[in-house]
């Protein structure tokens, strides 16, 4: 589709339609006219039948439609980007960052930030890690590049705190070991695809 | 290479350029220098082709079957491809090969983002294994400052050549064994040279860092690049720079990197690199009080470890207040350079590197070469591989760890340098070309009484005679033992006597890191003398960059500046880090010396000594495809008149009882390494047991002994590889008054255990 129309803005020249509502009353004795004849119709209740039958759903029938916030949330949908979570590995409760660094590199506000160092069984640790969320555009980058789905973005969006670092910090994102059985995987970018099974070829082995 | 030699050359097409080379270079050599890219693996400039991964391959017309590209000498009229469907599935499957089974850490791995497997193999673009091969279980070794990781290493050889061939010191070699073939230190209990060569070839994150490993990804760091200021070759090198932490937003060196392909380094500059000054501040106070002192110093004591400019603006201090100079380690090279410009006729001496490399006859005459000036053994090395260079090494105490490249040892007595260089003298000279004076001084040389002196045989000598038969490049080497000789200046004569009527080049390593710069610039006094300002040196008010004197200066790899090495070269350095301090520049702006940076003197530096005016900023940096050195500029090695000979030998004193020589072991040049997080190591005194028995000490017991009017309390420690009455005394550890030695190395000392009082 071409931009052409979009970037008309002399809007007298464009192509509305008209809709057919009738005829406008002239004078004062015609709308009087309109209005008791609407008045007389009941026209109104045909409108608040509605309304009434949605009142008596939410209040006898434990149908409501509104929620309580911010007692109740209502759920957020998967692919939204707020503050990251930090995953861990469903079988050993270890954290899945392996500290490559591919999440600092590809972070366009540059607000990634992490130390690594050899540790004792002579693997990288990630001994610290923080993402700047004054800076941070929540646009995802970091997720993608992820290998180890261990960097998501979760469903936590309200951000007002007394203090930015609250978010920040590697033990604040990370999934709690009490709720790692509780832990999702996130279904957004770099995400697993769902056919990901057919797509694998498999590597000669030897044994 | 001079215009005057007559340079074969060849003339190919590669890819239908035309292509003219020097005879002799190969068609991977030829293509480099027109610019053309040809896919290697194994190859590195600085070694003979390894020719072990064959990705180099290339065709040439005529010729069945492929080439390999690095082994192969180009030829006139050769018409070569570099590039085709067949050659590229040739090396796409050398590529699947490499990756079966190569551990998928890239994610971890340090070498991840300058690493040439993941760069050829997406190059190639091998995105699946169709060979298979059983997995092994290959752990990782430590070798201290290095690790080796064999399930990384893809066997490229590398690192073998560079341990044999560069440094000299063979400590690795292949397990062959096919698939199962590994890497192997053949050394795991003594140390290697510990210079981190091995490392730093490395294609693969295979032999990484120890230190470094896992703590920072190669793309995060800056690369600044430097020249090493430990000792005097000014090894290129590029400090690599990051934040230290999330929390300390300060720049800390990482690690030091450099042009592996045709350079080297050290382990001192490998791994010696956070000697910086950290935390200095800028406190007016102490600024005043050092105005002062050097409005009324009558010395200015300073040490070599200094950059041209520097040296240069304390020569004007020096000439504003009237103070004299005073540089204790570059005092005797500046006694013997200009002896020797008396008596050779030119400024500078005649030998480089790169021609040692070359040479097939080396005399090493008054240097303890491995401890004292590694990139010369390294040349060294090179030239024993090479050409099965003849190496005649002559020093009063033998060295176990060159002992594969020493094929002649001269060992003589401690104080004869006078002697041996005379002895050399009538070895060397060849009487056809010298003058008659000269030959009148050979033939008074009394030989009977200098061989049983300096406790050199005649037959060594005429052993040394022997093996000079149908040698063609020659190169001597001397070092820091005679120019604190007191008889400096004839010694200077007599090798000048060698260089200028054999076909010897001498090298005269300086002692210190820019001590040829000192010599050249500063008109250096004998002897500090009333009120002292010392900078990098002991003094009254004491300017330190090691952060322990009465105001900060920025150590080396906090300022810019040149430095002049060995290779006579110019080279420029830069700041790695930053420093908050005052620095000499503000210092002399202070006492009126109207001068913004320190190196808007770089023009400045004095031409008739060879340097050239060029702005500091212009001074290029790096290598041609060819390897050539582009950094810096060499300095002029005008002619000079003179034609000084040499006085008649003086009587040689020998040295009886316990003597202790001054020398810093291995990777440590001084306080500035000592400092540094992975070389900081415990000084200890080193003797043989023939030294404990004279001495009456044992292995491992408190000494205390004074040398160079510093007392030392320290441990001793017996090397079974060590003869003689001669122990090693390291002064590292004694932070500036180490820069204030000026005294001959061997010293006679008397030994005393550390609980007696004195006698």
């Amino acid at each position: 589709m071409s931009l052409e129309q979009f970037k008309n803005r002399n809007v007298g020249t464009q192509n509305y339609v008209m809709l057919d509502l009738g005829k406008e009353p002239a004078n004062n004795w015609e709308k009087f006219k309109q209005v008791v004849r609407r008045s007389v119709k009941l026209e109104l209740f045909t409108g608040l039948k509605v309304t009434f039958r949605e009142m008596i759903k939410a209040l006898f029938m434990g149908e409501m439609h509104t929620v309580k916030y911010p007692f109740e949330k209502l759920p957020i949908a998967p692919r939204y980007r707020a503050i990251h979570e930090m995953k861990r590995l469903l079988e050993s409760g270890h954290y899945r960052c392996i500290g490559c660094g591919l999440c600092e590199k590809i972070c366009i506000a540059n607000c990634i930030r992490m130390d690594t160092r050899y540790d004792e069984n002579q693997r990288k640790e990630v001994s610290e890690y923080t993402i700047n969320f004054g800076r941070c555009i929540f646009c995802g980058y970091c997720a993608e590049v992820c290998p180890e789905l261990a960097i998501v973005h979760g469903g936590r969006y309200e951000v007002s705190s007394e203090q930015r670092a609250s978010f920040a910090l590697f033990e604040d994102m990370l999934t709690p070991i009490d709720k790692l059985t509780e832990q999702k995987e996130y279904p957004g970018f770099g995400a697993v695809s769902p056919d990901a099974d057919k797509k694998i070829k498999k590597t000669p082995l030897a044994y | 290479m001079s215009k005057a030699e007559n340079v074969k050359t060849v003339t190919l097409t590669i890819d239908g350029k035309e292509v003219t080379t020097r005879w002799g270079n190969t068609i991977l050599q030829a293509a480099r220098e027109a610019g053309i890219y040809i896919p290697t693996m194994c190859y590195l400039s600085k070694v003979e082709p390894i020719a072990s991964c064959r990705m180099c391959v290339v065709e040439v017309e005529g010729v069945d079957g492929m080439i390999l590209s690095c082994q192969e000498k180009a030829v006139d009229g050769a018409v070569v491809r570099t590039g085709s469907e067949a050659l590229f599935r040739e090396r796409q499957k050398i590529m699947e090969l490499y990756d079966v089974n190569h551990p998928l850490e890239c994610g971890v791995c340090d070498k991840s983002g300058e690493c040439d497997l993941q760069n050829k193999t997406l190059e190639f673009a091998v995105d699946t294994q169709e060979f298979t091969a059983r997995d092994q279980c290959r752990p990782v070794q430590n070798w201290g400052f290095i690790s080796y990781d064999p399930a990384l290493c893809i066997m490229c050889e590398r690192c073998v050549r560079v341990c044999t061939e560069i440094v000299g010191d063979e400590s690795l070699q292949i397990s062959p064994g096919g698939y199962k073939s590994t890497i192997v230190n053949v050394k795991p209990d003594e140390p290697c040279a510990e210079c981190g060569e091995c490392m730093a070839v490395c294609p693969v994150g295979a032999l990484v860092s120890t230190d470094f490993k896992y703590s920072s990804n190669a793309w995060e760091l800056e690369k600044i690049p430097g020249a090493c200021a430990h000792c005097s070759a000014g090894c290129e090198l590029r400090y690599e720079v990051k934040h230290a932490s999330i929390d300390d937003p300060e720049p800390k060196i990482y690690r030091v990197t450099n042009d592996f392909e045709f350079a080297s380094l050290c382990g001192a500059g490998r791994f010696g690199y956070d000697f910086e000054n950290r935390g200095a501040r800028k406190d007016p106070e102490a600024f005043a009080r050092a105005v002062e002192a050097l409005r009324k110093a009558e010395t200015i004591r300073f040490s070599s470890v200094i950059s041209n400019e520097e040296a240069l603006l304390l020569a004007r201090i020096a000439r504003h207040t009237g103070a004299r100079l005073v540089c204790d380690d570059a005092r005797g090279y500046q006694k013997f350079l200009r002896a020797y410009r008396e008596a050779s006729g030119k400024s500078l001496y005649g030998g480089n590197l790169g021609k040692l490399q070359r040479s097939d006859m080396i005399v090493v005459f008054a240097t303890r070469l491995y401890d004292d000036a590694p990139m010369v053994k390294y040349a060294i090395a090179t030239a024993s591989k090479r050409q099965k260079a003849q190496v005649v090494y002559c020093h009063p105490m033998e060295d176990p760890r060159i002992q594969n490249l020493v094929t002649r040892l001269i060992r003589y007595e401690a104080g004869a340098e006078e002697g041996v260089a005379a002895l050399l003298a009538d070895l060397l000279v060849d009487r056809r070309r010298a003058p008659e004076e000269l030959r009148r001084f050979l033939e008074d040389l009394d030989i009977g009484y200098l061989s049983a002196e300096s406790n050199v045989s005649e037959e060594e000598i005429e052993a040394v005679r022997r093996v000079m038969w149908k040698r063609k490049r020659f190169t001597l080497v001397v070092g820091a033992d005679v120019y604190n000789h007191p008889r400096v200046e004839n010694i200077a004569r007599i090798l000048a006597a060698i260089e200028r009527y054999s076909d010897f080049d001498l090298i005269a390593i300086p002692p210190a890191s820019n001590s040829l710069g000192v010599s050249l610039i500063c008109d250096l006094a004998d002897e500090a003398q009333g009120y002292t300002v010392g900078y990098n040196a002991p003094g009254d008010f004491v300017l330190s960059a090691l952060g322990d004197g009465d105001l900060d200066m920025p150590a080396m790899n906090q300022q810019e500046g040149t430095l002049t090495t060995i290779a006579k070269r110019v080279v420029p350095t830069y700041p790695a880090l930053p420093y908050g301090g005052y620095e000499l520049a503000d210092l002399a702006r202070a006492l009126g010396i109207g001068i913004e940076h320190v190196i808007d003197l770089t023009p400045e530096l004095p031409a008739e000594e060879g340097f050239s005016p060029v702005a500091f900023d212009d001074l290029p940096l790096g290598y041609d495809n060819l390897g050539t050195e582009l950094r810096g500029y060499l300095l002029e090695n005008a002619p000079r008149e003179g034609e000084a000979l040499p006085e008649e030998p003086a009587e040689i004193d020998s040295y009886d009882g316990t003597v202790v020589y001054r020398c810093d072991p291995g990777n440590l040049f001084g306080p500035f390494t000592a400092r540094t997080h992975q070389l900081a190591a415990e000084a200890k005194l080193v003797g043989s047991a023939q030294f404990a028995a004279a001495a009456k000490i044992a292995d491992g017991e408190r000494v205390r002994f004074e040398v160079d009017g510093i007392a030392f309390e320290r441990v001793f420690t017996i090397d079974t590889s060590m003869k003689g009455t001669i122990a090693i005394n390291p002064v590292f550890d004694t932070g500036l008054r180490s820069f204030a030695i000026s005294s001959y190395r061997f010293s006679p000392a008397r030994i005393h255990h550390a609980g007696d009082a004195d006698e």
